[in-house]
């Protein structure tokens, strides 16, 4: 009898078939060979009793992915750090951490660190280092490095003092600078406490307190409590969205560079409309709020007054409030001058504490430093420059021109844990040690809350022999130098351990334990107090809309890479921008109705150019944006930062000029650029390629009316 | 031989008195979250920790434009708000308006481990199931690779190693990756855990001292690092949990796609719960002020 | 009219792959037994001891290849004549998911007094190594593959310091259900096959657990 082989029957084949060559496929014995004598176990040679194999140790120690300096917690297997944590008894973060910092175990083991000494293009020792910076510097050395406090930073002072009175400038692209000037004039004190967690309502005019202004974790873990049971109004009014505006109740597009403008316009609705006293304000102030009538504002920023109406409004029914405000020093006086109005200060902002010794606290970077050293640079001032915290070469606006600064000046020693387009301009390279190999104290960007400052230790002994810490090369520096009383330090541990045991007053064991199980030690402070002050000088901008084929470009920056620092980092180049969604590379927001304007849509790739450089990137359009304006996050554009950043993206940083603010010094972060539509078009990768929800129930939202009904019902909600 | 047939009636056995009992299983414990949109401010700090904590791979921008990632967990970001509020009037939709007046929508979207996951079903090899915890496992050394689990959830977070991804970890940023944890190889689908290792290392920590597990005792990489304690995670059985608490505050239960809320204004909610898949992640609406 | 060709049968395929599936298994299975012979087997644990009282012991044995290492160790000095406790080296077996190579200070500890680097030519490599601050590379001998998850602590818990019929002196005992009577060898070898299949009949049989993430996560 034929049987065909047809679909009836051969399932019928394939099941007895194969059911047999199933049924024998089991346990094969080789699989009990696989293993034997292929891999390697270290034993210990002489643990602590604490190291157990299979079980994490944890260490205390500090943050250094931004000036923020929040404590964290590292789990150390087999002595390799594995995974940071916030450290849940530092007041300023209370145990959460960002993304930049959990990235920082990509920074210490990030395949690109330098490993050698270098001199030129020869890797050479540490003494043939150090013989050469000693035979080639001239005249007093100055420092040129980020935001440093701590004791790190008394013994750079230490060591200017020792070698011949040199600069220190300590730079900052992402600062409060024009806000903590604001307050100095204002209050008396230029890093008060603000309390976002005790305000009804929070008004920011351009300060992105929940991504990358002064200390975001905080802020952050505050705003958690902020939006709890008797929830906050957020608004924020800025040029393109931060992840603050992502997050406000009510976001204001507002002209670049007008931001003065519409925060004095509130302050006229206030004294106006609700009879808000403005008499006790400092002297320049009032008139300055009177001349800023509503069709002022809405000339000079484009904000209505139907708008205006609506912020104050919010503003007089949530109280305390908390405004804040930055990016010039108009901005940020105008919102204290909102503060004062509203009687913010004693309810949401306190006095900060004064370290005893003031040398410990933190020397706040600024733009104003890289100014200053581009000029004592370029006019032959400086002979020999340490660096150190900062890439002037990437940061700098283009039209500063710090790279012909720097080839003037005559010995450039960089220590960094990368090669960057810094140290490619320096004579001498050091490597230095991570943040998890090194010790340190460092003082946190808001201020040590009650004197308490955070403590760094390593996490695991140092990857490669022959770094070294910042610490250790400072005190070998200072003791070269010939500075007093440093002779008994063999190393920086040393040092610092005597400074922390005179802080605590006891040199026991058991307590400087506890200061490194702890992450903090509590450092002799004292309560600042506010000061009145006599007068401010208003000179708000006259913004006005662009020229026919130009835009005002805002250059951004996002917690993430920051100001390119961490553009190194594989986990934060594809960690989704939080508010394009892109990964790995730049782009330029536009509002919609601006790019139809100009004939653009997204993904088509457009010049951007100014008087100080030329860069070419892809638009994205959502309506974030003001429509006179075209934002540019900074962080990529590096021209030689290792494999994960060299080459990626374009650096807005380079179209600025390098214009002054008049009162702070600081660069402007805003530039008139000429638009060009190149004719490629490629698609942006994103996280998603949609922005709506298209009706699902997805990220839902409901009034805050809603909301308070259901609290009153007592029924609750979380 | 005899085991064998044994465990068949056994197992039919379990599955009818679970079904009696609606569910098909004698949880030991029943892991869920609670994300409130209201403070999530979309910082991304989760998906970080979540890639350091899991050894998860980076694939390159090219990969990642073909949707070949492996975020875990992701955060979505919308700038709609389909229907806000039910005075519609009052309130002008977020489409209609020439500005993002109210800021952006947020979406943190991981594996829901849903209780009647439609991705364990489907698995040739059994390589995905559900745990005593009430957790979707996924058994990396089982799956062959067939990704039809993925095909078939709906929130599309199932992650399938297409490539081996080595170059994610040029030496010594090997040295990072997490022995708690497999890493995983070309072929293998992989999707948020909960954290496995460390509910794991919870519930062993709480035997060795011969206690319960309590509250608190097992914290994900997500929710410890969420500086604004958006996310919570906890056991629904445990009655004195947060998440418990506010499972029940929010009147939604397990178990059902018909939640008879006595308030029906109340925040909580499950994304998709018209599939009856049963998730385990409740969140709570975002909140605006109009 | 076309000639009429003669009827051939048709070749049976379906009663071919049938067939050969079954005389495959057949082949498959008698070889699996044959297998079974090879290795199986009583334990070499020796019938004075007890066994563990309260568990199932497993009875699968494996002969395993010798595997070199960077110092001759003899298990059969240090366990079976001087009757060194196993949890005095493997401590960490306690309370981690590794029992753990004993830190060169716990051999030191000893070998600075007795048997000496003088004495002994192993003991002068091990103190060469301690001085110069040199770990011994261990190879492993009873290697999982890293897909799997094993906890020792676990174990351990529940067939040494949980069970109320055993004391931490008979740790051997427990020791050998998996990794045979150590006193029989020299250098470590491995005494049992350590498969999924030896895992799972062991928690079968001891009401272990049958979830696939306990091991494998």
């Amino acid at each position: 009898m034929a049987t065909k082989i047809d679909r009836r029957n051969f399932l019928k084949v394939l099941g007895l078939g194969g059911a047999g060559a199933a049924l024998a496929g089991c346990d094969m014995p080789s699989y009990a060979t696989l293993e034997e004598g292929e891999e390697q176990v270290f034993s210990y040679l002489a643990p602590e009793e604490y190291m157990v194999p299979g079980i994490g140790v944890w260490y205390a120690s500090t943050c250094l992915q931004c000036a923020a300096g929040c404590g964290v917690h590292g789990r150390v297997r087999e002595g390799h750090a594995l995974k940071l944590e916030g450290n849940p008894d530092t007041a300023v973060n209370k145990g959460k951490l960002c993304q930049m910092g959990q990235a920082a175990l990509q920074t210490h083991y990030n395949p690109d660190r330098i490993t050698s000494p270098r001199i030129g293009d020869k890797n050479v020792t540490w003494p043939e280092a150090l013989a050469y910076i000693k035979e080639k510097g001239r005249g007093a050395p100055a420092w040129l490095t980020g935001s440093i406090g701590g004791h790190q930073a008394v013994l750079l002072d230490t060591h200017l003092r020792a070698s011949g009175g040199g600069t220190h400038y300590a730079v900052e692209t992402i600062n409060a600078q024009a806000w903590q000037a604001a307050c100095a004039d204002t209050l008396g004190d230029a890093q008060p406490n603000l309390h976002v967690d005790k305000a009804s309502s929070i008004l920011s005019f351009g300060a992105d307190f929940l991504g990358t202004w002064i200390s975001p974790v905080k802020f952050m873990a505050d705003y958690g409590a902020f939006r709890g049971d008797q929830r906050g109004v957020l608004t924020v009014v800025e040029p393109a969205m931060t992840l603050s505006g992502a997050n406000a109740d009510h976001w204001v597009a507002a002209r670049p560079g007008s931001e003065a403008a519409v925060a004095l316009g509130v302050a006229n609705v206030l004294a106006s409309e609700y009879g808000v006293s403005i008499s006790t304000l400092p002297n320049g102030a009032a008139d300055a709020i009177a001349a800023m009538s509503a069709g002022r504002v809405a000339e000079l920023s484009g904000v209505d007054a139907k708008t205006l109406s609506k912020i104050a409004g919010t503003l007089m029914s949530n109280h305390p409030s908390l405004v804040v405000g930055d990016g010039s020093y108009e901005t940020a006086a105008a919102a204290m001058m909102l503060n004062l109005m509203l009687g913010n200060v004693g309810a949401t902002i306190t006095p900060g504490a004064e370290l005893i010794p003031a040398d410990l606290g933190v020397r706040s970077g600024s733009t104003k430093a890289l100014a200053d050293f581009a000029t004592d640079a370029g006019a032959g001032r400086i002979g020999t420059v340490f660096i150190t915290g900062t890439n002037p070469a990437f940061t700098a606006p283009g039209g500063l021109k710090i790279k012909d600064a720097l080839n003037n000046v005559g010995l450039k020693v960089a220590l960094s844990m990368f090669e960057d387009e810094t140290t490619a301009l320096c004579d001498v390279v050091l490597p230095l040690a991570s943040s998890l190999e090194d010790w340190g104290t460092h003082v946190p960007a808001t201020g040590a809350d009650r004197g308490e400052i955070h403590v760094q230790q390593p996490l695991m002994e140092k990857l490669y022999p022959d770094v070294l810490g910042l610490g250790d090369i400072l005190l070998g520096l200072s003791q070269d130098a010939g500075a007093d009383g440093l002779a008994d330090f063999e190393d920086y541990y040393g040092y610092l351990r005597t400074a922390v045991s005179a802080m605590i007053g006891t040199e026991l064991e058991p307590a400087w334990q506890a200061v490194l199980q702890a992450g903090k030690v509590q450092a002799p402070a004292q309560d600042r107090a506010f000061t009145a002050n006599g007068a401010l000088s208003f000179n708000v901008a006259e913004t006005k809309a662009p020229a026919p084929g130009q835009l005002h470009l805002i250059t951004t920056a996002r917690q993430g890479l920051f100001d390119g620092r961490h553009a190194n980092l594989p986990w934060l180049q594809e960690a989704p921008d939080q508010i394009s969604k892109a990964v790995w590379d730049s782009w330029a927001e536009i509002h919609p109705a601006t790019a139809a304007g100009l004939g653009l849509k997204d993904g088509d790739y457009i010049t951007i150019g100014s008087d100080s450089g030329l860069i070419t990137t892809r638009v994205f359009t959502y309506k974030g944006v003001h429509p006179d304006a075209i934002a540019v996050p900074m962080g990529r554009g590096h021209t030689d930062y290792g494999r994960f950043a060299t080459g990626i993206g374009v650096n807005p940083l380079s179209l600025l000029d390098g214009t002054q603010d008049g009162r702070t010094g600081e660069f402007t972060n805003t530039a008139t650029v000429r638009v060009q539509a190149t004719g490629d078009n490629r698609h942006l990768v994103r996280l998603m390629d949609t922005d709506r929800q298209y009706g699902r129930k997805l990220a839902a939202t409901i009034t805050a009316d809603q909301h308070r009904r259901n609290q009153a019902n007592k029924q609750g909600s979380a | 031989m005899p085991s064998l047939l044994g465990n068949i009636f056994k197992g039919w056995a379990d599955y009818s008195k679970g079904v009696e009992e609606g569910g098909h299983h004698d949880y030991e414990h029943m892991f869920a979250m609670v994300i409130d949109l209201d403070r999530c401010t979309g910082c991304n700090a989760c998906s970080t920790a979540c890639y350091a904590e899991n050894n998860l791979a980076t694939v390159g921008e090219d990969k990642f434009g073909a949707r070949q990632a492996m975020h875990w967990m992701r955060i979505e970001r919308y700038f709609d708000e389909p229907d806000m509020d039910p005075d519609k009037d009052k309130v002008e939709p977020a489409n209609e308006t020439d500005t993002q007046s109210r800021g952006a929508s947020f979406l943190p979207m991981m594996c829901q481990h849903c209780n009647a996951a439609p991705c364990e079903p489907v698995c040739p090899v059994g390589a995905t199931y559900h745990t005593v915890d009430g957790l979707n496992a996924q058994v990396y050394n089982r799956c062959i690779g067939s990704r039809y689990c993925a095909n078939n959830c709906p929130f599309r977070v199932r992650y399938f190693n297409f490539y081996e991804n080595a170059e994610s970890w040029p030496a010594p940023m090997d040295q990072q990756l997490n022995p708690d944890i497999s890493v995983r190889t070309k072929g293998v689908m992989e999707k948020c855990s909960m954290c496995i290792q460390r509910t794991r290392a919870g519930r062993d920590a709480a035997k060795r001292e011969g206690r319960d597990l309590k509250d608190g005792d097992i914290q994900t990489a997500c929710q410890q690092t969420c500086p604004t304690s958006a996310i919570l995670f906890g056991d629904l059985l445990d009655e004195n949990s947060v998440v418990s608490k506010v499972w029940k505050r929010q009147q939604v239960k397990l178990g059902t796609y018909k939640q008879d809320k006595e308030n029906s204004e109340l925040r909580g909610y499950r994304i998709f719960e018209e599939l009856n898949v049963d998730t385990k992640v409740l969140y709570l609406e975002r909140v605006r002020e109009v | 009219m076309s000639p009429v060709r003669p009827k051939r049968r048709p070749f049976p395929w379906i009663r071919t792959i049938m067939a050969a599936g079954v005389v495959g298994a057949l082949i498959v299975l008698g070889g699996q037994m044959l297998e079974q012979e090879r290795v199986g087997g009583e334990s070499p644990v020796t019938e004075a001891g007890p066994r563990v009282p309260n568990a199932v012991f497993p009875t699968d044995t494996f002969v395993g290849k010798d595997v070199p290492q960077p110092i001759n160790y003899s298990h059969k000095l240090h366990a079976g004549d001087l009757n060194i406790n196993c949890l005095y080296c493997h401590t960490y077996a306690r309370r981690s998911k590794v029992a753990g190579i004993p830190p060169t200070a716990k051999c030191m500890g000893c070998h600075t007094v007795i048997a000496t680097a003088d004495e002994k030519p192993e003991i002068e490599k091990l103190t060469v190594m301690w001085e110069s601050g040199q770990s011994p590379a261990w190879n492993k001998v009873n290697d999982m593959p890293d897909f799997v998850h094993f906890s020792h602590e676990r174990h351990l818990q529940k067939f040494l310091f949980d069970n109320p019929d055993m004391k931490v002196e008979d740790s051997r005992e427990v020791c050998a259900m998996c990794h045979g009577d150590m006193v029989e060898v020299g250098v470590a070898k491995k005494m049992r096959p350590l498969t999924m299949g030896f895992c799972n009949t062991c928690h079968e049989n001891n009401d272990g657990p049958a979830d696939c993430t306990r091991c494998h996560k």
